[in-house]
């Protein structure tokens, strides 16, 4: 289906459909207006280097956010004065982090009841 | 709310443009380069580009895609029952979009002029005295008052006058007889329609009597008859034989308002007394009723203000003709209905009613009856395919099974049956020209009605197919969303089709009552047609033909055209190839009879006849040329002809009919009674009846109890007339009777000549149209509910074969296996009867104006329409129930 995402690439995580998503929105949640390659530093730093995207996971991401038009992009420049495509969230978009983080916490915390017995 | 605000941003992000190839390589490269200044290594661009391309292909188009070539494959293994669907469909599609072409055109199309909405026809509802002229439509008015209700300029912004007949024309050599609209000097600017080639008529061009021989021609003549030559403008023609010159060509696509005849040409009204010389007094008299009234109302005026509007008007007028020298002395009842007469402001935007009229019930008719076989076809596909989905359950489950959601099955049943009812969609098309086709043979020859469909007519077509399809396809959907996976997988019976059997049974129910409906009209219309044609027209037809002559129209003086007359029918006698030959004043079963009131003379005591009297005038030998009966008295004889050069007179003789004689004379012979044309106070009483005859029909074959007088051709103005002759073999006579009349005047047009079983063809066109089409559809529904019928028989039988082998088992004889099936074929053939005979009363309306001799709710119809459907039925449910009672119930019963 051209819906799934293609996880190969995300080392050593098995993100689960979906995720990767939610990853991206929340960090431009906490960043603001970000450009491809920022977003993709800012995940591999967050988690200790264990999340490495590349262009063929991230950007279709990126694309699908935009379609749904839970994000939005718009040519940029950079610092250092380059041309980039810098991505923010939409109203729609925050409204969809709040969902998804609300359904993320209460599976999270059924297989950690489910694997370790307790809340 | 959530989820519907979701589905709008996905449904959003279908639509939304997809971002460019370059766009997003650029966005790659600059990712590339932002690594590379902070030393890493970027991969995957090829990966994201392939998935931009992914994206731009909507996802739901390829399902589609994938869900079409799996219902092509599913539907292609299953022949049997994809042939049934299709051809049902195709017909009944076919059936509808045939129908609808013709409707459309005759009922629904507006006259191809400006503002067609704004048109309205002015119709004089009420009783009128005077006399009514013309063909066409049936409430006319008179010219000065055509002319006045123009001025009602508060609710008109313009009107037309127009009156339609048929002139002889020549455009150079031969004269033929040509439809012309007789118009007032507003008629193109009311309408708004413009010239293709030099001016049309207008006000200036009606000013005065006799004094503007100008013509427009139709955009059709000008190309057809006149070769488009582009030097028209100014030529002369010949009109009856006056010189009238061409001064333009109307609009292409503009065939007059009345679609029923369209004209080859406009002439103005002022010229009426070269067009039809009996009509001339017609511009000044209040008396002659001869126009229609086309308005077109002012803006912000609608139909019903216009009506209220012109009534103290028209009550004024009313009020002023009665009180004028011209009103003849009538009743005081008379009188009060005459001043009680109105104005009907009806809509024509598609133009003047005539062909409405005459096919608007027919035609609604049979579009009811395509509709019903539509249904009906449907119900079937729809039973068709609600139980393949059952046979196709375990498939079905199966794939939900592997984790296809229940709306992606869904949509893969709705994908087959679209599938199913587009295919018959475009059959139908295929069908739908020979419908109306057939249909269109049926229509009057000349009117501006198309057999070929046309681009909506397809896209009706396409529209009726797609919604059948849904509605098809909704039934196994549904029927799916009660499947409980875990019993299609266990189940081995069959037993989980139990509830949707009675949606099958009510369906098939469905399907006999509308086979019903359809087979009790069709039944109808047969009678109809049969008792009309037993009936008759009172004379032999056979052989017979008759034509008209008016020496008059090509110049000659009333002296000669008698004298031609007279030579015409002398040498129509003496030809070998015509066995009798006579002349009368009207053409029977085209145009008929006029009519009046007579004064008889009942011993001294004067009656009125009380109702219209039809008359026509016969020369001797007419009774027995046309085979008629005479029942008392005698016919003419060479004796009452009057000597050539004597000048006409009054009536001095007349022959009535039975049914005359019988209403005002009893059982007492009327022979040597005394009439007189009229009813006024000193209307004479002097012409004596010389004999009775049976009755004719006179406008159509439905005629009947109709008082008639035929008085002596040869006692009035004889200088035209038409000739009825008895032949010995049509064809080769009508080239005697042309080489006849062209031996006596080369110039003289032969008019209207017809055989008279044509003109019974034609007079039956209406009842004919109705009793073949209604038939087919009767045939179809049968086919079709007996297709459903066996097919729900047939399954219905394999899911009890455990009960009857078990039965049979038990002891029941194969006479009880086999009523076991039949009584269930039979109860729903009961219940669809129930179902459809309080639909059959309420089509009454619908039907009731179009039957002869036989009631909407006829009894035996409906009694031999029922035993036959069940007759039918029975042999449907006959064949699976006899391989019920032959199964061997070891056989049944081990298998389990």
């Amino acid at each position: 289906m051209a819906n799934e995402v293609e996880c190969s690439y995300v080392e050593r995580a098995d993100v689960l459909r979906g995720t990767l998503d939610l990853m991206v929105l929340q960090t431009l949640e906490t960043t603001g207006a970000q450009h491809g390659y920022d977003i993709a530093a800012r995940l591999e730093q967050v988690s200790r280097g264990k999340l490495q995207l590349n262009m063929g996971t991230l950007y279709p991401a990126l694309m699908r956010l935009e379609q749904r038009g839970l994000v939005r992009g718009k040519w940029g420049t950079t610092e250092t004065n380059r041309k980039a495509r810098y991505y923010d969230l939409s109203a729609a978009g925050r409204r969809q982090l709040e969902k998804e983080k609300q359904a993320w916490d209460q599976m999270a915390g059924i297989i950690q009841t489910v694997l370790h017995g307790k809340a | 709310m959530r989820a519907i605000r979701e589905w709008i941003h996905r449904l959003l992000g279908t639509v939304r443009p997809s971002r460019r190839d370059d766009d997003l390589a650029e966005e790659l490269r600059a990712h590339a380069e932002l690594a590379a200044e902070r030393g890493h290594r970027a991969v995957g661009a090829s990966q994201a580009m392939d998935a931009l391309r992914d994206q731009r292909g909507l996802p739901w188009l390829d399902d589609l895609g994938r869900d079409l070539r799996y219902g092509l494959r599913i539907l292609a293994r299953s022949k049997a029952f994809t042939a049934t669907a299709l051809i049902s469909l195709a017909l009944g599609i076919g059936a509808n979009a045939g129908i609808f072409t013709l409707l459309d055109q005759v009922l629904l199309r507006p006259l191809p002029v400006r503002e067609p909405e704004r048109l309205v026809h002015i119709d004089w509802r009420g009783s009128k005295v005077g006399s009514h002229y013309g063909t066409g439509a049936p409430n006319k008015v008179s010219y000065p008052v055509c002319q006045e209700l123009e001025e009602r300029r508060e609710i008109f912004d313009g009107v037309l006058c127009r009156h339609p007949t048929e002139v002889s024309l020549s455009t150079g050599g031969e004269h033929h007889l040509t439809r012309v609209d007789v118009v007032s000097g507003s008629y193109f600017s009311v309408l708004g329609v413009r010239p293709a080639l030099g001016r049309l008529i207008e006000s200036y061009d009606n000013r005065q009597p006799g004094a503007h021989p100008v013509v427009v021609v139709s955009h059709d003549f000008w190309t057809n008859r006149l070769g488009a030559a582009a030097n028209i403008v100014g030529r002369r023609v010949l009109i009856n034989n006056h010189p009238m010159t061409i001064i333009g060509v109307a609009a292409a696509g503009f065939r007059g308002v009345d679609r029923a005849s369209p004209p080859a040409l406009w002439i103005p009204a002022m010229m009426i007394g070269q067009a039809d010389h009996e009509l001339d007094v017609g511009l000044e008299s209040r008396r002659l009723f001869w126009m229609d009234a086309v308005g077109r109302l002012q803006p912000g005026v609608d139909a019903a203000q216009a009506r209220a509007r012109l009534r103290p008007w028209f009550m004024q007028t009313l009020q002023a003709d009665v009180e004028h020298a011209d009103f003849p002395p009538v009743s005081p009842e008379q009188r009060r209905r005459f001043l009680a007469s109105t104005l009907e402001v009806l809509p024509a935007a598609r133009g003047v009613a005539t062909l409405q009229a005459r096919l608007e019930r027919p035609l609604r008719v049979l579009m009811a009856g395509a509709l019903l076989l539509l249904m009906l076809a449907s119900l079937n596909v729809a039973g068709l395919l609600l139980a393949r989905g059952l046979a196709r359950a375990r498939e079905i489950a199966t794939r939900m099974a592997v984790g296809a959601s229940r709306g992606r099955v869904a949509r893969q049943l709705l994908v087959e049956s679209l599938l199913i009812t587009a295919g018959g969609g475009l059959l139908g098309v295929v069908v739908a020209p020979l419908v109306s086709r057939v249909l269109r043979s049926f229509i009057p020859q000349g009117a501006d009605v198309s057999a070929s469909i046309d681009q909506r007519v397809l896209l009706f077509a396409l529209v009726v197919s797609v919604i059948t399809g849904v509605v098809c396809g909704v039934a196994p959907v549904f029927q799916l969303k009660r499947l409980h996976l875990g019993a299609v997988m266990t189940d081995r019976s069959g037993a989980l089709g139990r509830r949707s059997v009675h949606l099958r049974k009510l369906l098939v129910a469905g399907q006999i009552a509308f086979a019903l409906i359809l087979l009790v009209t069709a039944g109808l219309f047969v009678q109809t047609l049969t008792r009309l044609y037993t009936k008759g027209t009172g004379f032999d037809t056979a052989n017979l033909m008759m034509f008209s002559l008016d020496p008059t129209s090509v110049g000659h003086s009333n002296e000669r055209a008698e004298q031609i007359m007279r030579d015409v029918l002398r040498r129509l006698q003496q030809e070998p190839e015509i066995e009798r030959a006579a002349l009368a004043s009207s053409q029977i079963l085209n145009g008929g009879m006029a009519g009046g009131p007579l004064t008889i003379d009942l011993g001294g005591e004067r009656r009125i006849t009380d109702r219209t009297v039809f008359r026509m005038r016969v020369t001797p030998g007419f009774i027995e040329t046309l085979g008629m009966q005479l029942v008392d008295g005698r016919d003419y004889t060479d004796r009452d002809v009057r000597p050539p050069g004597e000048e006409p007179g009054p009536y001095r003789m007349a022959i009535v009919n039975e049914t005359f004689a019988r209403r005002y004379f009893g059982n007492r012979s009327p022979v040597g009674a005394r009439v007189g044309p009229g009813n006024r106070p000193d209307t004479e009483t002097n012409v004596p009846i010389v004999g009775v005859v049976r009755e004719i029909s006179r406008v159509d074959m439905r005629d009947r109890d109709v008082d008639q007088i035929f008085y002596n051709f040869w006692d009035n103005q004889s200088e035209n007339g038409t000739f009825y002759v008895r032949v010995r073999n049509p064809e080769s006579a009508a080239g005697a009777i042309h080489a006849i009349v062209a031996d006596v005047d080369p110039r003289l047009p032969v008019n209207n000549m017809t055989t008279f079983d044509d003109q019974i063809e034609r007079a039956l066109s209406n009842e004919r149209a109705l009793a073949t089409l209604s038939t087919g559809f009767g045939v179809l529904a049968l086919i079709i509910s007996i297709v459903g019928l066996y097919g729900v028989m047939a399954f219905l039988t394999a899911q009890r074969r455990k009960e009857i082998g078990l039965r049979i088992a038990l002891g029941a004889t194969r006479r009880d296996a086999v009523w076991l099936v039949v009584r269930d074929a039979l109860l729903m053939v009961a219940a669809g009867i129930l179902v459809a005979l309080p639909a059959v009363r309420a089509l009454r309306r619908l039907v009731e104006a179009q039957l002869f001799d036989v009631t909407a709710f006829d009894g035996p119809t409906i009694a031999i329409a029922a035993a036959s459907l069940a007759l039918v039925a029975l042999t449907a449910a006959m064949l699976p129930a006899l391989r019920a009672a032959r199964m061997d119930p070891n056989a049944v019963l081990r298998v389990e």
